[in-house]
């Protein structure tokens, strides 16, 4: 992986690593929305929520667009899929190894008895 | 909602689970020894020997080199957690994660006469990487401290 798709990759992951993350890049998968939508529905101040976009749009997850008075909020699931890639390669990783080290421990127990 | 985003979106981290006809004590030990690690950490067919170096201590390192015909793959990180035979956690570095340390969770839940084995792997925010060789391991620390009074 190349420099850029590791901070890439990171910025993703640190972006994924909060619920209330997710919760905005969920309602957004159903629908585009105004930010001022989206502060209404979680119960925190409009500031924590602009942070929280922020971080978002920093990652490349969430795109903004200003429409008149409004500012409308996308998502861009395209970093999604080197986060995916990385957890896929991963899931097969341990799924082997686990297979595998009961393959260790079967055969070590049958050798005791 | 395509499969990538929901599977992305819902957990940013791996988790793995298999339950094994073994003691957690049993299971759990074959996590630090280093001649179990050399036969049950070789992935596939590509990887023919696999060498493996362990300080099984809280802030001890290991290492894990797999050979295949192609080159060395190595693998390392740092014992972050060993409260046997019920938790145990280590940071985890290779080419795979980007050059950079991850961090794996491996739960040992005893099960009848069985044991569940739960890999959590997942990736270390930025806070938590630039911490880890310090303020990290000891939050660690206290918290199995903790468990353990």
């Amino acid at each position: 992986m190349g420099e850029y798709q590791d901070t890439r990759l990171d910025g993703v992951f640190n972006a994924l690593c909060d619920p209330t993350r997710r919760a905005i890049l969920a309602r957004l998968t159903d629908t585009d929305a105004r930010v001022t939508d989206i502060a209404a529905d979680f119960p925190i101040s409009l500031n924590s929520i602009s942070k929280h976009i922020r971080m978002l749009e920093r990652a490349g997850l969430v795109t903004r667009s200003v429409q008149g008075r409004d500012h409308v909020l996308a998502l861009n699931a395209a970093p999604l899929a080197d986060a995916a890639e990385w957890i896929e390669h991963y899931r097969r990783f341990w799924e082997g190894r686990l297979a595998s080290l009961e393959k260790y421990i079967t055969s070590r127990k049958r050798k005791r008895t | 909602m395509n499969a990538a985003v929901s599977n992305s979106i819902a957990p940013a981290a791996v988790v793995v689970r298999r339950t094994i006809a073994a003691t957690a004590e049993e299971l759990f030990d074959a996590w630090l020894d280093p001649e179990a690690l050399a036969i049950w950490m070789r992935p596939g067919a590509a990887i023919h020997t696999t060498e493996a170096k362990v300080e099984p201590r809280v802030g001890g390192r290991f290492e894990i080199n797999m050979h295949a015909d192609s080159g060395v793959i190595p693998h390392s990180g740092v014992y972050q957690l060993i409260d046997r035979p019920r938790r145990l956690v280590f940071t985890w570095f290779s080419p795979h994660t980007g050059d950079r340390d991850s961090l794996v969770t491996v739960d040992f839940l005893p099960r009848d006469q069985r044991t569940e084995v739960v890999v959590t792997h997942e990736q270390l925010p930025e806070s938590k990487r630039e911490a880890h060789n310090g303020g990290w391991t000891r939050a660690l620390e206290k918290l199995d401290a903790f468990r353990g009074a």
